[in-house]
């Protein structure tokens, strides 16, 4: 294809830097345009349709069934007053709060900063026991997990308190969300750690020693110059930690089904509850969509208080 | 201009494919009499081992009437909760097998939400039909006076009690007349082996047991005003729902429930396949099919030398007045799909499956109790004494109520026995549950 001085094409008569445009947009598309129909088929539709659904009584059994009909928003006038939803919203706080932010946190970056450590022995077998956790299948760990807590004195943990002259605990029934927290705890470790190992691996040596010889303590120089300087990794962390911590199913469903008395049930237990036990599909898409709000508001919230790009 | 071309092609292709997926789809039903391939869904090991097993006397009769129906047995293991969830939204999407052989307990809802064939017609015509107990028939209809599923067999539950401990601990094995009368035997027992002496079915873990298998039985043997038939309303705030709920805690309070074993997933394990099996708790409440598919020599956690360890009382009446009773309810029936391509080859299944042989079959392999008459001379059913007694007892035994609305109410009641178990009053627990009942099914369907 030939052109003329003023960059014209002489075939499409379109300036050559227009038809670069068109061609970049075609390729933009060709690239993007798989992942985008994806996102659209397989998450923007169904979050539409389930918001779609919030404002039905859809139910799949019963005569009702026959018959969905728009009722506006009854469901959600009816979960934010029903005392069952606001305690599962509640023990899912708590369990995000001491499980991720606290536990995982915590837990992972003084994995990370040992790991760190030049005079740390055996870092191969520290981090793998740290990322088998993760490693391990959902049902695998929850089926390992309730056996270590079974509540007869077969159970791992109640033949290790029996050396210390302890009963046999029914772990799962008398303290089941602080059990599920430990575990959930004990699975999410690895993540945190090697989400802050590759933000420590950023912080320059030369400063970590200069506060040294400036004779500040290992925790000066932790709370002073790396905690500062990994500031959005940790941000980043805490709003993908919180948001997968709000939506675990499977570990609790496999430990204890929301049990006993609801003690564990959290909003993701709810909604199955709802939408599949009592196959109220309305009533547990309008539940999805409030926790779907709370997330929204609480990464919008992360973002803006750590000033971070996501 | 060649790009365009292949465009065109593909566009035109892909058109196509919908088309023939669509046109598929919405195939009309297959000739009655032409060959059929049948798909049939059991999650229960037993019941599809005894479904296998007569699969192929079916096709060959089928075969030498001169139809080829192939039938596909679909065996998927899962728990009464787990099925339901799974097979609802089978129906729902349109994905169900022809035939599911199911818990008669979900009918209702399925058949309301119109995902089950209606059998009116072929039952009208089937000399067989005429044989089901008149409480057979009456239990599998739906609320709108069609029935959905073809039952197959009938539960009759009572509490069962090894009689072998009782007796060494020196207790009373005769039939207790009231609830207070049993308490006081349950307190002597627990006395003495220091643990919990009854298990029936409460709480959420236990799923709708704690209904069907539970709090369902006892309510049963009240006024019998519990669900008003001429209304098709359930009044949640009848008395007799106040006195099993009362029931309930007072078991708990005097610590005569396992109540930590009933709080854990599958809690039958702890309760029936553990502590009755090895005596620890001797009274559990139970269905006709305790004798096979939960302590039989093949069944889940068997009891050596079953028939003389252990034995049945009625459930007794909760005063004075009443009089000890036991319950029946169907227990699995047959369902044809709303949409299958093969509703007469299903049908002939069923009906097959219902004829005198293979019922026989099946019975004795899960322990169940015959929806009809004239099976007690048909073998190996004519050879099982328990099973023939509990169904002499079908005429006087009390329904537990199966009506629209019955899943909801189980819910509600898996939820207020599991603040009992929690250490809920009585009173409690039936505020938690006429609550729990008027969300679920709406004011317009509760008294």
């Amino acid at each position: 294809m030939s052109t003329n001085s003023a960059g014209i094409t002489l075939a499409g008569r379109l300036p050559r830097h227009k038809l670069k445009n068109r061609r970049n947009a075609r390729l933009l598309l060709l690239m993007l345009g798989p992942s985008a129909l994806l996102i659209g088929v397989f998450v923007v539709a169904p979050v539409i349709y389930a918001f779609y659904l919030s404002l039905t009584n859809t139910t799949l059994l019963g005569f009702e069934a026959r018959n969905p009909k728009f009722i506006g928003l009854d469901n959600f006038k009816y979960l934010l007053g029903n005392g069952d939803f606001l305690s599962s919203l509640g023990k899912t706080g708590i369990f995000i709060a001491l499980s991720a932010i606290i536990g995982q946190t915590a837990l992972g970056m003084i994995s990370a900063l040992l790991l760190k450590n030049k005079w740390m022995r055996a870092k191969g077998i520290f981090g793998a026991a740290i990322v088998m956790p993760m490693v391990v299948p959902e049902v695998v760990a929850s089926l390992a997990w309730a056996s270590m807590l079974y509540s007869g004195p077969e159970g791992t943990v109640n033949m290790i308190t029996h050396l210390f002259g302890m009963g046999a605990v029914a772990w799962l029934q008398q303290y089941a969300l602080i059990s599920i927290i430990v575990i959930n705890i004990w699975r999410g470790i690895a993540f945190a750690m090697i989400m802050f190992q590759a933000a420590l691996e950023d912080v320059p040596d030369e400063l970590i020693e200069a506060a040294r010889i400036d004779g500040a303590s290992a925790l000066q120089i932790f709370r002073v110059v790396t905690l500062p300087l990994i500031r959005g990794p940790v941000f980043l962390y805490l709003l993908l930690t919180a948001i997968t911590t709000a939506g675990i199913f499977g570990l609790v469903y496999f430990l204890t089904q929301g049990g006993p008395g609801g003690d564990t049930q959290l909003v993701a237990l709810f909604i199955f509850d709802r939408a599949f036990q009592f196959s109220q599909i309305g009533l547990g898409s309008a539940a999805s969509v409030i926790m779907l709000v709370i997330v929204l508001i609480l990464g919008l919230t992360y973002v803006r208080v750590a000033k971070v790009e996501v | 201009m060649i790009r365009n071309r292949i465009l065109s092609a593909v566009a035109l292709t892909a058109g196509g494919v919908l088309m023939a997926t669509g046109l598929s789809s919405c195939a009309a039903e297959a000739p009655a009499d032409g060959p059929a391939t049948i798909t049939v869904l059991a999650h229960q090991q037993v019941r599809a081992d005894a479904i296998k097993a007569e699969i192929p006397a079916f096709e060959a009769a089928m075969a030498k009437q001169g139809q080829k129906i192939t039938v596909k047995l679909e065996t998927d293991i899962l728990t009464d909760a787990q099925f339901s969830t799974k097979i609802t939204q089978q129906y729902n999407a349109g994905t169900a097998p022809d035939v599911v052989d199911m818990n008669s307990a979900g009918m209702s809802g399925y058949a309301g939400a119109g995902y089950l064939l209606p059998l009116d017609d072929y039952l009208a015509k089937w000399p067989g039909w005429e044989s089901f107990f008149p409480i057979t028939k009456a239990a599998a209809k739906a609320a709108d006076g069609k029935t959905y599923a073809l039952p197959h067999e009938m539960g009759v539950q009572s509490l069962f009690y090894r009689k072998d401990v009782l007796t060494k601990l020196g207790i009373d094995t005769s039939q207790p007349k009231t609830w207070d009368e049993l308490i006081g035997r349950l307190q002597k027992i627990s006395a003495a082996t220091g643990g919990p002496a009854i298990t029936l079915p409460a709480g959420t873990a236990w799923g709708g047991g704690s209904w069907a298998e539970g709090f369902g039985n006892i309510v049963a043997g009240t006024d019998g005003k519990f669900f008003d038939e001429s209304t098709g309303k359930w009044d949640v705030k009848n008395e007799g729902v106040a006195a099993s709920f009362d029931l309930f805690a007072k078991l708990t309070q005097d610590k005569l429930l396992p109540v930590q074993d009933l709080q854990n997933p599958n809690p039958w394990i702890a309760t029936k396949y553990k502590g009755f099996v090895d005596g620890s708790i001797p009274v559990a409440g139970q269905g006709s099919w305790g004798w096979k598919y939960d302590w039989g020599p093949s069944g889940s956690a068997p009891i050596e030398d079953l028939t003389s360890k252990v034995s049945t009382w009625n459930f007794p009446a909760l005063d004075a007045s009443g009089s000890p009773y036991v319950t029946t309810a169907p227990g699995f029936s047959w369902a044809v799909t709303a949409k299958t391509k093969y509703a007469d080859a299903s049908v002939k299944f069923i009906q097959w499956m219902s004829s005198d042989e293979a019922l026989a079959n099946q019975l004795v392999a899960v322990g169940a109790v015959s929806p009809r008459s004239g099976l007690d001379s048909v073998a190996p059913y004519s050879n099982e004494p328990q099973l023939l007694e509990a169904e002499a007892q079908l005429t006087k035994a009390v329904t537990v109520p199966y009506a629209d609305g019955v899943d909801q109410i189980s819910m509600a009641v898996q939820k207020a026995t599991e603040d009992i178990l929690n250490g809920a009053s009585g009173s409690e627990a039936t505020s938690t549950f006429v609550k729990q009942a008027t969300d679920l099914l709406g004011p317009t369907k509760v008294n």
